[in-house]
């Protein structure tokens, strides 16, 4: 173990409240799972810690702002870069330094790993933090960082690499006794290979692209007569979206839900679990909603996810924030399906019943604290609840709705957080993933905060583009919803279904219902208002004008003069 | 002046009478209805800050009106009631009258369908001359990454296809012309 003598890294600093956003719960009961793993060598020779004092967030929107605002929490300067269609948004305004790093496409901004580390050296940022999405994952980058001796907050480039690859992952994870998928770990080399190995898993299976990730490349078979055109098929949209054509079968598990497990690992060799989060509604395997604790954990399957978490990230010496996702079958069978070696978008629900500030946790970790012992053993505190709201039109097909943001009006109160990246004003372009914020609520229990959910939605108002906030209206007027009844694929077989979301009634049919009418009505008034100010004689302005006169005399009659 | 006021299921006419300080009397007819079935509505409205807020009766109602274009004396507008967003096209007497002699003609309506966004034709679905149903897919786009399928909005005939697949198209370049059936 390393050790320098940061004045930080005394015991005091060791418990230092400052891992919490929260209160933090007071249960310290025994479903906690950490390991301290015999032989295994937690901290990457020659790695030295220090305190970081400037951080640069390779990342934009509504990721970009949390750390920005974590890092500003903590004294640390931050800075921020930008492509040409960002200089205005949220993270340059909230951010102490700000850099252009291109022009608005991904690929020429912020996909430039070589020009975020060269720029990270030259204004003397000291770490950076990737975020997710973009370059979290990318095992190149954070060696490119650790090269350049700049903290990587995230993992170790090689933890990265390990997880990054499907078959090496479930390798292993088989070696560290994590239950994982019936199915081959080796890439199949041709349809007659995987005609074998689908054979002796049995039918339904699923094939998938051994560089994939986010659902993409993964296809399920039915029957031995679909293999082959499948295996064409996933081959060659593997080889199309991750260059890599490798692909490999599993057993297919129906109807599972996705429960995936928050885990904090150290240079010190812990590494314990922060619980389940539950995101089984998805939509074609994104989520969509999540929430944490999940109506189908109890204590002690918590227990032991946990435990098969904490596995998983100790095998390959896990430092920082990660995520274990599993499979969880109806009969309690869990299978480990990959782990995100970065912070999660959904990361605030675990916050929320934890008390944890994850992001700093990671720059702690990052700065070679080791984890506080009261994080051990946490067990949720009431709930929480996530809802992603995207530009995109839920029911035209999830259509993707660019556009200026007219009217931005985000709900508040008790047990609300936003984490929105956007501004009113704020052009959505289509050059960048179109989620423009989170809604999370907190409830003592789950039925407090879908009813919290549902009224912070009724405040919500984001006007000019389309997001997908009425598919939650109706998702918390869904019955199975609001029964926990979830798995993996219930959304989408709602949404093809074609009588989801159930139409409203408007009244009794063929009497005239005011509801109804008034959208009528207000674009009518709308209308004539707009024509009535083309013309010059803007009634609202009139009386505004008239207002003011009036007050004017007052004033004069007033005052003496 | 009376408008006309439509969405995806319903088209009424509406008078609406300014009576100053924030109320107006509005006039709702349906659209093929008579006399009789008028309705009259004492509302008071006030434009909020970016919304509508709508008293009617002591009940309030708050709408935002977002609009999304205008072309030869129809505007179209998006009407949030906080739980969904709804289309509504408000249509200029003359605008109505133009559009229903057409149609009546037997001609019918041909409708230039643009791109919503820029992007890439990935697929073009039907050929010209296909005749369509309301929500038939007529080409697939790309775009934010995504594959959207453009489908017709009301069943008619696909006149002329004006992209090719694979072609790049800037957000409101045509795509396809739309023709509506020639009954009213």
């Amino acid at each position: 173990m390393q050790e320098n003598d940061s004045p930080r890294r005394d015991a005091r600093s060791c418990r230092s409240p400052h891992w919490y956003l929260e209160p933090r719960p007071t249960d310290s009961g025994t479903a906690t799972s950490s390991a301290t793993p015999s032989g295994h060598h937690p901290s990457e020779p020659g790695l030295t810690f220090r305190r970081l004092r400037k951080v640069l967030v390779a990342n934009r929107g509504e990721i970009a702002v949390r750390v920005v605002r974590a890092l500003r929490e903590l004294d640390i300067a931050s800075v921020v870069i930008f492509s040409t269609a960002d200089r205005r948004e949220l993270p340059v305004l909230l951010a102490d330094e700000a850099y252009e790093i291109g022009p608005p496409p991904s690929s020429e901004s912020y996909l430039r790993a070589a020009a975020i580390v060269d720029l990270a050296r030259r204004v003397g940022a000291d770490g950076i933090h990737p975020g997710y999405g973009f370059l979290s994952e990318n095992a190149d980058f954070a060696a490119r960082c650790e090269a350049a001796g700049i903290t990587f907050i995230g993992p170790s480039s090689r933890a990265i690499a390990a997880m990054g690859s499907k078959t090496e992952s479930r390798r292993l994870m088989l070696e560290a006794g994590v239950p994982v998928v019936p199915g081959g770990t080796e890439a199949l080399a041709d349809h007659d290979a995987a005609t074998v190995a689908a054979a002796e898993l049995g039918y339904p299976v699923m094939l998938k692209a051994a560089a994939g990730g986010g659902g993409k490349g993964m296809r399920m078979v039915q029957r031995e007569a679909d293999l082959a055109s499948a295996f064409r098929a996933t081959t060659s949209e593997a080889l199309a979206s991750f260059g890599d054509g490798a692909v490999y079968v599993e057993k297919y598990v129906e109807r599972p839900r996705h429960v995936e497990i928050q885990v904090l690992g150290d240079h010190h060799g812990n590494v314990v679990s922060l619980g389940e989060r539950e995101c089984s509604l998805q939509r074609r395997h994104q989520k969509v909603v999540e929430e944490a604790p999940s109506v189908a954990v109890d204590s002690s399957l918590r227990r032991r996810m946990g435990d098969a978490a904490v596995r998983a990230a100790a095998a390959v010496a896990y430092t920082g924030a990660g995520t274990v996702e599993f499979l969880l079958a109806s009969d309690g069978q869990f299978f480990f399906l990959e782990m995100n070696t970065r912070l999660q978008v959904e990361h605030p629900v675990t916050e929320l019943v934890t008390g944890i500030d994850l992001v700093v946790a990671q720059i702690r970790v990052a700065e070679g604290e080791p984890l506080p012992p009261e994080v051990q053993g946490v067990e949720p505190r009431g709930h929480a609840v996530e809802v992603r709201l995207y530009a995109e039109d839920p029911y035209r097909n999830f259509a993707p709705s660019p556009g200026r943001i007219e009217l931005l009006r985000l709900p508040e109160g008790p047990g609300v957080r936003n984490d929105c990246g956007v501004l009113q004003g704020s052009e959505v372009t289509i050059h960048y993933d179109p989620m423009l914020a989170k809604l999370i609520v907190w409830g003592e229990d789950r039925p407090q905060a879908l009813r919290r959910l549902r009224r912070a939605l009724g405040e919500l108002r984001i006007e000019g583009i389309r997001t997908t906030a009425p598919l939650f209206l109706d998702l918390l007027e869904d019955e199975d919803f609001l029964a926990g009844r979830l798995d993996i694929g219930m959304l989408d077989r709602k949404l093809q279904s074609g009588d989801w979301p159930p139409r409203r009634t408007a009244g009794e049919p063929g009497t005239p219902s005011l509801d109804s009418d008034l959208s009528l009505i207000a674009a009518a008034i709308c209308h004539v208002q707009r024509a009535g100010r083309s013309r010059g004689a803007p009634e609202a302005a009139q009386s505004a004008r008239r207002r003011w006169h009036a007050a004017a005399r007052g004033e004069a009659l007033r005052k003496p003069v | 002046m009376e408008l006309v006021v439509r969405s995806a299921d319903r088209e009424v006419r509406i008078a609406v009478e300014p009576l100053g300080d924030g109320r107006a009397r509005v006039l709702l007819r349906p659209a093929g209805g008579g006399e009789h079935e008028a309705r009259e509505l004492l509302v008071e409205y006030r434009f909020a800050h970016g919304t509508i807020s709508f008293l009617v009766d002591g009940r309030q109602y708050e709408l935002a009106t977002s609009e999304r274009g205008s072309e030869a004396g129809a505007t179209r507008y998006w009407v949030h009631d906080g739980r969904r967003v709804e289309e509504v096209e408000v249509l200029e007497p003359l605008a109505y009258l133009a559009r229903r002699e057409t149609r009546q003609r037997g001609g019918g309506g041909t409708r230039r369908v643009t791109a919503y966004m820029p992007g890439r034709v990935v697929q073009v679905l039907v050929s010209e001359g296909t005749r369509v149903e309301a929500g038939q897919g007529v080409l697939v786009l790309e775009a934010m990454k995504m594959e959207n399928e453009i489908a017709a909005e009301h069943a008619g005939v696909v006149t002329r296809v004006l992209v090719a697949s694979g072609q790049a198209v800037e957000g409101g370049d045509p795509l396809f012309e739309l023709s509506t059936e020639s009954a009213l």
